[in-house]
């Protein structure tokens, strides 16, 4: 029964329309039914006043009026005469009870109105969109005449709708920026996946409680992990690498933001040793540190193959104790004759001499050394302005003999001169060229016996320039063939021949093929002499 | 009596600067390029020292070591090394392992390595028998290991 304040349906009407409930309120129909028609559903069936419920009520009304009027009449007829009443009394009750039918069917009537509007006011609310609820609520107003009395309730009903309608728009905003997110992330998601996946380098991340969250293939294939379901296992039982573990649980507890390093060492299953790079770093949910466990995510470790730093390292240490080394050698010279010179007899002119002349040789020997270092060095750095230009090379090379020519006079070797008659032109540095063919030649004349012999040679071959320098020195057997290059190295028996720093040959090499994109090649037998060859592009080469 | 040495290097010039001092102090010095030469001197005439540089063609100073100490009529000789290596040998080690009386590094003072020999023999002979230049020194002397080369 629709009870509203003011307008309460008289309980006795129900006897002339039992349905009446039911019609009204047909089952408590779902709000779905009730919507306008939304894309793709059945029209809802509208509320509305059925015909008989009509029929029910006039007659309800018309039969009140009647009865009201026939209750007068009797009371008029038959009651009142017998009552005593005066005459006018008992006319005047008739037409009153008359009246009072009336008023009691037009009462009936206003009462039909009102659930009509009602009704009308439901009905459009129930046949517009439902996500629309403000103009709904609008446009069902309209359907009232300003008099109504619904007319407030559904001013009240129609603000609310408008409320809701603004609250459930900003609601489907959310939803959908929130769907887009989802998206993006879900994206960006699978790309992150996608580069951790085809990285070299070993990733791995654990979660505030040390376990793992995320192990990449290359971290799979360096600790040789085939379990698939490492994911979610405690990182000190998931990786067999001790130092790798402690490194990321030291690193979470710390909660840094600074990364941890370390080097690691790892030797797999084959006995195969390798260094790593570790930088272990805390994962926190905002750029505070994440010393604190709530906002602490954990903490990830990448690893960087340092093999090649390490051997670099390696080899600068050597480097340096080389260095070290050889340059003790002259220095312990001019040490320990400044001292024999102090303490011999001042009268000794002859030994005093003797002295000064070793101290002045060992000097010029560490001169040379700290020289071929520094230029090595710098032209390994890149440091030395490399000016190169057309030389002609028979016009260097004899040069370079005329220089050498007093050394190799010294010991009374043969410098010979087979220098091609053609033009052979290089594109080079004049000074570094220089300096190999000098290298060379002096190399030669310092490891062949007296009265032996050292023989220059140029020629073209191949579209490149050639120039070689043969001895009939003490020759260089297999191993020193191969080492004869390296820095410092000179062949132990030899070294008595002659003074050198070993950086002479290295030098040559260097300058050859690094600046000069040549080759430097040695054939030589122990005993049977060396012959050391230079090989450049030629300029017409170059130019094409 | 005239103390015997040994002196092994294979850089002339620290030989001979060794060389002199010891021979002022009045020890009778013999000189070798190399470890091999050196223990053919030992061979041939048993020394009361060797002084030794370690990095030498043919045997370097710890092989030189190695065969004083394997053989029993050279086992109680005692052996200076002189060696540039010195940060990568603990002294300490050295001469447990090696067996050395001492370990110098260089550059070594002339000064020093008398005070050493001196404190393991026991002192030299008197300063008028010493020869006073190199050419004068005993043989083989580091000319006749230049020529030799």
């Amino acid at each position: 029964m629709l009870v509203l304040r003011g307008v309460a349906q008289p309980g006795w009407l129900r006897f002339f329309s039992p349905d009446r409930t039911q019609r009204w309120h047909p089952a408590r129909p779902d709000p779905l039914e009730l919507s306008s028609p939304m894309p793709g559903s059945s029209p809802a069936r509208p509320l509305s006043l059925q015909p008989a419920d009509i029929r029910s009520k006039l007659l309800g009304g018309l039969a009140a009026a009647l009865s009201f009027a026939c209750l007068g009449l009797w009371l008029a007829v038959m009651v009142l005469p017998v009552s005593g009443l005066p005459a006018a009394t008992a006319w005047a009750i008739g037409p009153g009870m008359a009246l009072a039918g009336v008023c009691a069917w037009r009462w009936n009537r206003c009462l039909i109105q009102n659930q009509r509007q009602a009704i009308r006011f439901f009905d459009e609310l129930s046949r517009r969109d439902p996500h629309d609820a403000g103009v709904t609520a609008d446009a069902a107003r309209a359907t009232l005449p300003s008099g109504s009395p619904w007319y407030p309730i559904a001013n009240r009903f129609a603000e609310r709708c408008r409320l809701l309608a603004e609250r459930g728009q900003d609601v489907e905003q959310s939803r959908a920026a929130l769907e887009i997110r989802l998206r993006r992330n879900a994206v960006r998601q699978r790309q992150t996946d996608a580069i951790l996946a085809n990285l070299g380098e070993p990733v791995i991340a654990i979660n505030s409680f040390d376990e793992v969250v995320l192990i990449n293939d290359a971290a799979r294939r360096l600790f040789e992990i085939s379990e698939e379901s490492i994911v979610g296992q405690p990182i000190v039982r998931a990786i067999p690498c001790e130092k790798v573990a402690a490194l990321l649980i030291d690193a979470r507890r710390r909660g840094a933001p600074a990364q941890r390093t370390a080097e690691v060492e790892w030797i797999d299953s084959t006995g195969v040793s390798k260094w790593f790079g570790a930088m272990a770093r805390s994962l926190s949910a905002d750029d505070r540190p994440a010393a604190d466990e709530q906002r602490s995510l954990g903490a990830f470790v990448a690893l960087r193959d340092i093999a090649e730093i390490k051997t670099g390292q390696k080899r600068y240490a050597e480097f340096v104790s080389a260095v070290s080394h050889e340059m003790k050698s002259p220095l312990t010279g001019i040490k320990a004759y400044v001292e024999l010179l102090a303490d011999c007899d001042p009268s000794d002119s002859a030994a005093r001499e003797e002295f000064l002349g070793v101290i002045d040789s060992q000097a010029n020997r560490l001169q040379r050394l700290i020289d071929n270092l520094l230029n090595i060095a710098r032209i390994e750095a890149g440091v030395v302005e490399v000016s190169k230009q057309s030389i002609s090379l028979h016009e260097l090379l004899g040069e370079a003999l005329e220089i050498v020519r007093p050394s190799a006079d010294a010991k009374r070797i043969r410098l010979l001169s087979e220098l091609s008659p053609m033009y052979l032109s290089v594109l080079a540095d004049r000074d570094m060229l220089m300096q190999v063919a000098i290298n060379l030649l002096s190399n030669a004349i310092k490891y062949t016996p007296e009265q032996g012999s050292v023989t220059l040679r140029s020629r073209m071959a191949d579209e490149e320039v050639e120039f070689e320098i043969a001895d009939t020195g003490v020759g260089l057997s297999a191993e020193d063939r191969v080492k004869v290059f390296e820095k410092f190295y000179r062949v132990k028996k030899d070294r008595g021949m002659a003074q050198g720093t070993g950086l002479g040959l290295p030098l040559a090499k260097h300058i050859v093929e690094d600046v000069h994109g040549g080759r430097i090649t040695v054939e030589s037998v122990a005993g049977g002499g060396s012959v050391f060859r230079v090989s450049l592009p030629a300029v017409a080469q170059l130019v094409s | 009596m005239t103390k015997h040495i040994v002196l092994c290097d294979d850089e002339i010039a620290i030989l001979r600067a060794a060389e002199y001092k010891l021979t002022a102090a009045g020890f009778d010095v013999r000189c070798a390029g190399n470890g091999e030469d050196a223990w053919r001197e030992i061979e041939r005439r048993l020394p009361d020292l060797v002084v030794t540089d370690l990095q030498m063609p043919q045997l370097d100073g710890f092989g030189l070591c190695r065969r004083i100490r394997e053989n029993p009529l050279t086992r109680h000789l005692p052996v200076i090394m002189l060696t540039a290596k010195g940060c990568e040998l603990s002294a300490a080690e050295s001469t447990e392992k090696y067996g050395l009386a001492k370990l110098m590094i260089k550059p070594f003072s002339p000064r020093e390595l008398l005070r050493t020999v001196e404190q393991i023999l026991n002192g030299p002979l008197p300063a008028s028998d010493a020869p006073t230049r190199l050419k004068d020194c005993g043989s083989p002397t580091v000319a006749q290991l230049t020529t030799d080369n």
